[in-house]
């Protein structure tokens, strides 16, 4: 790059700073060579992913003979090719490691395109490192940047959480083909992978909806008990003992329970009835199916009932059989890419879309809902990568109150703008991660939550730490959970009531890798929703962030969760704004379950099937009086034209 | 051209699924047997020409020609990442075809190392989408006219520094298609669900909308007379780069930058005139609207940082 002489000490800058690119994808690629083309020499890249097929599309550091290696390894090779003075060092592992703590303390400023915000985040703070912050899906793109002090952290904002399902609507109401999908990788894991008690599948006797009279309910779930015991033993025994045949195992998902559920008949007061399926009903109806020859891809087309079946059948045949190679107490786990799985889940959804008088769906479709897919392009990566230099460049210069919240839109807005900038906000003063002293308060069942649960929960998958140790503060400082391991393990199927944990409890939290410390205040109740396990007073969890009414256009940006389970399409469903999901193409490709990576939930009880998760966050554009006043004074002047 | 790409074989390989499909599920199956039956000529590889090349190569365009006639120096290597370090002394357009060929094996991809300017007519008609890079203007103003008359698109565009420009012109009859929500008027018996008791937007089905635009040439657009009172109202909100773009060969475009609290200001000098000065806010083309010149006294130093 050619530089006139104001700019040679931030040509300087350039190549001694060191900077850290979190994440080798769609924005990794495309920042890794702005980077290298700009002149930054010492860059150290982190991805713990590795090359898939479908990343080639826009991660052009990436060819065809690459898929399955390490992206962080392989975009350094390619990065190299057209910078070999460059300095680059590549680490195929999760920036949760702990190691990275000791990196992060020599950088000026990392630029982190990824998940595991919350974490990033946080060490930043700790370290005092201006951090660049950015997303894409589709067309839209965001970047900001987080300085301490200066701006608003990555969770001064209360993010709206992932929109979860409650049991009986999965289990026994479904009304759109998202549940059905839910419903459908529930039972994937039932049958074939983990097991998990928040992943029931069968009809939900205690659906408060369904009883006339709460004694019924317990009637009811006692009379289960005598049918045939299906319920006292795991749904994965009991495939197993019919040897998994899909027959048998369609009559009781699609036909058993489906007029199991139809006994419950308050539920379809004011809904309409599901309708059962009969397997041989189904085979003796059944027509070939019309080829349409489509100019289509074969994924997109939807199949008849009969088609399904087969489907499920094929697809049932094939797992089980998976999983007796793999022997005694194997698992499978569920991957989109895994064709059987995907055939599964597809073929299961679809019967009970039909059962439920829902439009079946295609499995292209399913895979989009099921899979958690965002559509992804070079260019919108492209244009990102670059604001995110510029940015950069902005805080070398010491310049760092220039920089700026920057969205893309996909289209320009009243003003003929693709891009639109918005003011950095001040830190929030109510912050629980960056305020001086974070303070927080949790609602819970002091005498039914557990220790294990605070720990894994509360604190580390809703508060994003990693390794916590909590102190009770009872004037003895006694410790209930230390982050050593083997320390306070006995501690975790306790109640924390036994504790002495009770309302108006106080506990310190601190996560010394994040240098961060939280006090928890104890809020003890009796009365949370069903399936609610905890709740952060003074947060909505689902609500959609409102658009703020001085904007042109209602432009709300939120960073989609990607848990599997609960997918982030249906989440706005409602909403008449245009409300947007934007999440970092990096986040998509994170399958490896081998990390657990935060993921703030409303506190629902579930598990996340797989590691794919991420953050959601809210940011609304301000422009401020300040700038727009800036631009109104061009205003009144006059415009001289020259012919 | 529409017709022309409908003949093109329907069937998406499985190979083209798999790498296609993050962009499929974007833009749709349609848009992408339209890219992958259509062939674009690229004029220009520096920095600004390889980005239009990758993007369009990883978009998977049937065919792209690379056009240039410049030769390899050492700042090429630092302004695109086409061309190998190694490269110095050969043809431009040649020396980035390797690099841009691996990005997408399907695209047929072509170096000519011809002057654009040297082209006959019927060179430009054998492309589907025209793009030129730092041309001049009396090229874009011939390959325009000729190519929009035949359905041909044209894209011209060009970067100085931190600022730039894009022009095009989809032609005066632009068929295109938009993908909007349904919305699900309250029926009782509702196929998607049974709680369709309001109309809402539906999430799970669109429906395509068929549109028209208009653009106007480049000629056109070059020749608005900005004295006349239409012309001035709009000049607020006309972007400083079109200055730049009209005054390009003649002027000493940047000559001067004062730097004003957060804001550059530049000044267009068209044969030694102000013609006028420009706001420009931040470097994120966020928004740059035309302000009136200061007083004569003033005396600036100016930085320009140039790619």
């Amino acid at each position: 790059m050619a530089i006139s002489h104001g700019y040679i000490e931030l040509a300087d800058s350039l190549s001694s700073c060191k900077v850290l690119v979190v994440g080798a994808g769609g924005i990794g690629c495309e920042l890794l060579k702005n980077l290298v083309l700009t002149g930054f020499k010492n860059i150290e890249v982190i991805d713990l992913d590795t090359i898939d097929v479908s990343n080639l599309n826009r991660q052009f550091l990436f060819q065809k003979k690459h898929v399955g290696k390490s992206k962080a390894q392989v975009a350094k090779e390619s990065a190299l090719q057209f910078c070999p003075s460059a300095n680059i060092t590549a680490y195929h592992d999760s920036i949760m490691n702990d190691v990275f703590f000791f990196f992060l303390t020599e950088y000026k400023t990392p630029f982190v395109p990824v998940a595991a915000r919350n974490h990033v985040n946080r060490m930043c703070l700790a370290a005092d490192i201006p951090l660049i912050e950015s997303g894409t899906a589709g067309y839209l793109g965001q970047v900001t940047v987080i300085k301490k002090g200066m701006t608003e952290c990555y969770e001064c904002q209360p993010k709206p959480t992932q929109k979860t399902f409650p049991g009986c609507t999965i289990r026994n109401t479904p009304s759109e083909p998202i549940h059905c999908i839910v419903w459908a990788k529930y039972l994937f894991n039932q049958l074939f992978g983990e097991e998990d008690a928040d992943q029931e599948v069968s009809p939900d006797t205690a659906d408060p909806e369904a009883a006339w009279k709460p004694e019924d309910t317990a009637a009811r779930a006692t009379a289960s008990e005598k049918d045939g015991d299906i319920k006292r033993v795991s749904t994965k025994d009991w495939a197993r003992s019919t040897g998994f045949d899909a027959v048998k195992l369609f009559n009781k998902l699609f036909k058993d329970d489906i007029m199991y559920l139809l006994t419950m008949d308050k539920l379809w007061k004011k809904r309409k009835a599901p309708t059962p399926l009969d397997w041989q009903q189904l085979e003796d109806s059944a027509r070939p199916q019309e080829e349409t020859p489509g100019s289509g891809l074969k994924d997109q087309q939807v199949l008849g009932v009969w088609g399904y079946c087969q489907l499920f059948q094929h697809s049932v045949e094939t797992l089980s059989s998976h999983l007796q190679e793999k022997g005694e107490g194997a698992e499978l786990v569920w991957d989109k890419d895994d064709p059987p799985a995907m055939d599964f889940v597809t073929a299961a959804a679809n019967l009970r879309m039909h059962i439920f008088s829902m439009n079946m769906k295609s499995r292209f479709d399913v895979k989009s809902m099921a899979g958690n897919i965002i559509p992804a392009i070079a260019t919108t990566n492209a244009v990102i990568a670059g604001l995110i230099v510029l940015e950069g460049l902005k805080i070398l210069a010491g310049e760092v109150e220039t920089c700026r919240t920057i969205f893309l839109n996909k289209c320009p807005n009243l003003r003929k703008k693709l891009l639109v900038p918005c003011v950095l906000d001040p830190p929030s003063a109510n912050c629980y991660v960056c305020a001086s002293k974070p303070e927080v308060t949790v609602k819970f069942n002091v005498h039914k939550t557990t220790v294990l649960a605070l720990q894994d929960r509360i604190l580390k998958e809703r508060f994003g730490m990693v390794a916590p140790d909590v102190q009770i503060e009872d004037g003895k400082g006694t410790i209930l959970i230390s982050s050593e391991e083997g320390e306070t393990e006995a501690n975790n199927h306790k109640f924390l009531s036994d504790f002495g944990i009770r309302n108006g409890s106080r506990l310190q939290v601190d996560d010394f890798l994040q240098d961060y410390t939280l006090l928890v205040n104890v809020l003890h109740t009796e009365e949370l929703e069903h399936d609610v396990e905890f709740e952060v007073v003074g947060e909505a969890p689902d609500k959609a962030p409102t658009p703020p009414s001085n904007q042109e256009e209602a432009n709300s940006i939120t960073n989609g969760n990607k848990d599997s389970a609960q997918p982030s399409t249906s989440s706005k469903a409602e909403d008449d704004s245009d409300d947007v999901m934007i999440v970092d193409s990096d986040e998509e490709e994170a399958a490896s379950s081998a990390t657990a990576k935060p993921a703030p939930s409303s506190g629902t009880k579930r598990k996340h099937s797989d590691a794919e998760t991420g953050e959601t966050s809210t940011k609304r554009p301000r422009t401020t009086q300040q700038s727009s006043a800036a631009a109104d004074n061009d205003d009144d002047d006059d415009i001289i034209a020259l012919d | 051209m529409i017709d022309t790409i409908e003949k093109e074989d329907p069937v998406i390989s499985e190979e083209e699924a798999a790498q296609y499909d993050r962009q499929i599920r974007l833009w749709g199956l349609d848009a992408q047997k339209r890219l992958r039956g259509s062939r674009v000529l690229l004029a220009g590889l520096g920095g600004l020409g390889a980005e239009v090349a990758k993007n369009l190569i990883l978009a998977g365009v049937k065919g792209l020609t690379l056009l240039d006639h410049e030769q390899v120096s050492e700042e090429s290597c630092r302004a695109q990442f086409l061309v190998p370090v190694t490269a110095q002394g050969q043809n431009r357009a040649k020396a980035s075809l390797e690099r841009a060929q691996n990005l997408n094996p399907m695209v047929e991809v072509h170096a000519d190392p011809d002057r654009v300017e040297d082209k006959p007519d019927d060179f430009f008609l054998q492309f589907d989408a025209v793009c030129l890079i730092g041309c001049s203007r009396d090229l874009m103003v011939r390959v325009d006219q000729l190519c929009s008359q035949r359905n041909i698109k044209v894209f011209c565009g060009d970067v100085y520094g931190y600022y730039g420009y894009m022009f095009c012109n989809l032609g005066q009859e632009h068929n295109y298609v938009e993908e909007k929500l349904k919305v699900v008027k309250p029926t009782r018996d509702s196929n998607d669900g049974p709680e369709a008791k309001k109309a809402k937007v539906d999430l799970n089905e669109t429906t395509m909308v068929k549109k028209t635009a208009s653009f106007c040439t480049l000629k056109e657009a070059l020749e608005v007379d900005w004295t006349s009172e239409k012309a001035k109202a709009g000049l607020k909100r006309t972007p400083v780069d079109y200055f730049l773009l009209h005054g390009n060969e003649k002027c000493q475009f940047i000559k001067q930058v004062k730097k004003y609290k957060c804001f550059s200001v530049i000044y267009v000098i068209l044969d030694s005139k102000p013609l006028a000065g420009f706001f420009c806010v931040e470097n994120s083309f966020a928004g740059i609207r035309p302000m009136s010149p200061p007083s004569t006294k003033f005396h600036g130093h100016g930085h320009a940082a140039f790619a």
